[in-house]
């Protein structure tokens, strides 16, 4: 190729990569800024002082921040493991065990998945209401894994299909049940499959909004981008805290998309082909 | 004969053992809410139960037909996806057509895409609404300083802008997410197909209509599919960015439904439209399975 499509081809990436990530640096830089320098015209590009005061208020004066991404993980990791044993169980049976309207029972999961989540509130926000699991983790766990494990199960199934039959089959021969062909001969095999799928239902689950809006109306239990949004109240916006907040809420999805970003890339496009 | 039909209804057996947990979950959370939402829809009833369900028919949706807000805040949510999914597509397009390409750092410039895909919405509202703020935001400071605006801009105050700066926020989030799919789309299309073209003397653009695109087009359609199903239920973006205004400039229709659900505490006006959201998104997949079926 000559020079010149290589130049544009640079600066077209270089772009994207600004365009991309900007937010995120403004966001950085705005929490290593004092108040002062939050609310100063002409804006601060550079923090001056640079003090990471604000990191150390959050753990000192608002530690409700913290606990907010603490419930996130609590509710991410049940989550993702509940999804994947229910879901992974499912797949397994849909696509491996020649099950009768196994393809008729996918479509039907590939339907559901297609709800909107806000038709589910008024109905979930009462029935959870009445069997008291409104402000619980459990719940919440319940209604996230619901909502991921149509896709858990179509992740899996694509997974299950591409290992060779002859090991499953060998393995029945030797007179092994269902269950443990699937725990000591299909789990080993697949589990990059397993990591992907969990991966981005962790981060589905990282990012969930209404359900955990609504199924958690108390503070102490709300996950991070809710009680972060609801944090500023009526009418302050106190930038400082909020900035230092998203900053530690969003580290944990940006780590594991840094170090995922193959296994998570291939999950999320694996679907989408056929 | 007789063992193997006892392995047949073995495995049918386990095999419904395996996917009972997976249905009563989503029977639960995802099939009764949403037959409840009906129900609740065309009746009169308190949230506590205090008050007995009473049938009253179409009651709330003969209401909804009166309610200006309604009718606005579902073209908001029109007006929002129409906007949005074409420029995504667009961008999606031409990122994907960058990915594909070799070029040093390559896992980096992917990195940097996929990052807003990650992040929650809710958050990268809050990211935006803060560069957005008329009075210290980045926006107004870096188009004042190179004179692209005369005067600080507020962004999110007035109707139109605040539309505009929430469409930006979403393609900015989602362009990385079609790109994903159509790469991967890119990526299935075999490499001797180019070599024939350029063989017969074809430029990179008719390469791109004649080869790339027609071979692209499954991808895009399911990218578009999810996309537009998720751009007509937005509800944390106009939630944490707007809070639906300026004077429901902004409000989707899943952020209405909310505000009269939990806010005004009416279930059953709410469930109205919630099952009106539903109907659109059910006929809206139902049109493009229909026009992927009629293409191919």
């Amino acid at each position: 190729m000559n020079k010149r499509p290589r130049i544009i081809l640079y600066s077209l990436v270089g772009l994207s990569v600004v365009i991309s990530f900007f937010p995120i640096v403004w966001l950085v830089l705005t929490s290593l800024k004092n108040t002062a320098g939050i609310y100063s015209w002409p804006v601060q590009y550079w923090p001056d002082p640079l003090t990471f005061q604000n990191y150390w208020s959050i753990f000192t004066e608002t530690p409700e921040l913290l606990r907010y991404v603490l419930n996130s993980f609590i509710v991410g990791v049940g989550c993702t493991v509940l999804t994947l044993s229910v879901g992974g169980l499912a797949g397994y049976a849909l696509s491996r065990l020649r099950m009768r309207f196994a393809g008729v029972l996918m479509v039907i999961i590939l339907s559901v998945s297609m709800f909107p989540p806000i038709a589910l509130l008024p109905a979930l926000f009462q029935t959870f209401l009445n069997l008291g699991l409104l402000n619980s983790f459990t719940g919440l766990i319940l209604a996230h894994t619901g909502l991921f494990l149509p896709y858990t199960v179509w992740m899996l199934a694509s997974y299950f299909r591409t290992l060779p039959v002859e090991i499953e089959e060998a393995a029945r021969l030797d007179g092994m049940g269902f269950l443990r062909i699937f725990f000591s001969i299909i789990l080993p095999l697949s589990w990059p499959g397993f990591v992907a799928t969990g991966l981005i239902v962790f981060i589905f689950s990282w990012n969930e909004f209404p359900l955990s809006l609504v199924l958690m109306t108390q503070d102490a239990m709300r996950t991070a981008p809710v009680g972060i949004s609801l944090y500023p109240g009526e009418f302050a916006f106190p930038w400082e805290t909020i900035s230092t907040a998203t900053v530690i809420a969003i580290i944990p999805v940006l780590v594991i998309t840094a170090i995922f970003q193959k296994q998570i890339l291939g999950g999320l496009t694996a679907g989408s082909g056929k | 004969m007789n063992a193997f039909n006892t392995l047949e209804r073995r495995t049918q057996f386990v095999g419904i053992g395996f996917v009972t947990p997976t249905f009563l979950v989503i029977a639960l959370i995802l099939v009764y809410p949403v037959v409840q939402s009906i129900v609740l829809s065309v009746g009169q009833s308190s949230v506590d139960g205090f008050e007995p369900y009473r049938f009253v028919g179409l009651e709330h949706y003969a209401a909804l037909m009166d309610d200006e807000r309604f009718w606005r805040s579902l073209s908001v949510t029109l007006i929002f996806t129409a906007i949005s999914i074409p420029l995504e597509l667009v961008l999606g397009v031409g990122l994907a057509l960058l990915m594909n390409e070799s070029f040093h750092g390559k896992g980096l410039a992917r990195l940097a895409v996929l990052f807003p895909w990650a992040l929650p919405t809710a958050l990268n509202a809050l990211i935006w609404r803060w560069m957005y703020n008329a009075d210290y935001g980045l926006f107004n400071a870096v188009g004042l300083e190179s004179g692209i605006i005369g005067e600080p801009v507020n962004w999110l105050g007035d109707e139109t802008l605040a539309m505009a700066s929430m469409v930006i926020v979403s393609v900015w989030k989602t362009s990385s997410f079609m790109a994903l799919i159509i790469l991967a789309g890119l990526q299935s299309i075999p490499r001797d197909l180019y070599e024939a073209g350029r063989m017969d003397g074809m430029s990179r653009w008719q390469e791109f209509r004649e080869i790339t695109l027609p071979l692209l087009k499954g991808s895009i359609m399911v990218a578009l599919i999810i996309r537009s199903m998720d751009a007509l239920r937005t509800f944390e973006l106009p939630f944490s960015l707007t809070d639906g205004g300026p004077d429901s400039a902004t409000e989707t229709l899943s952020l209405y439904a909310y505000k009269v659900i939990f806010e005004f505490v009416e279930f059953n006006a709410g469930s109205a439209i919630v099952v009106v959201q539903f109907a659109v998104i059910f006929l809206l997949s139902l049109l493009y399975i229909f026009t992927l079926r009629h293409k191919d």
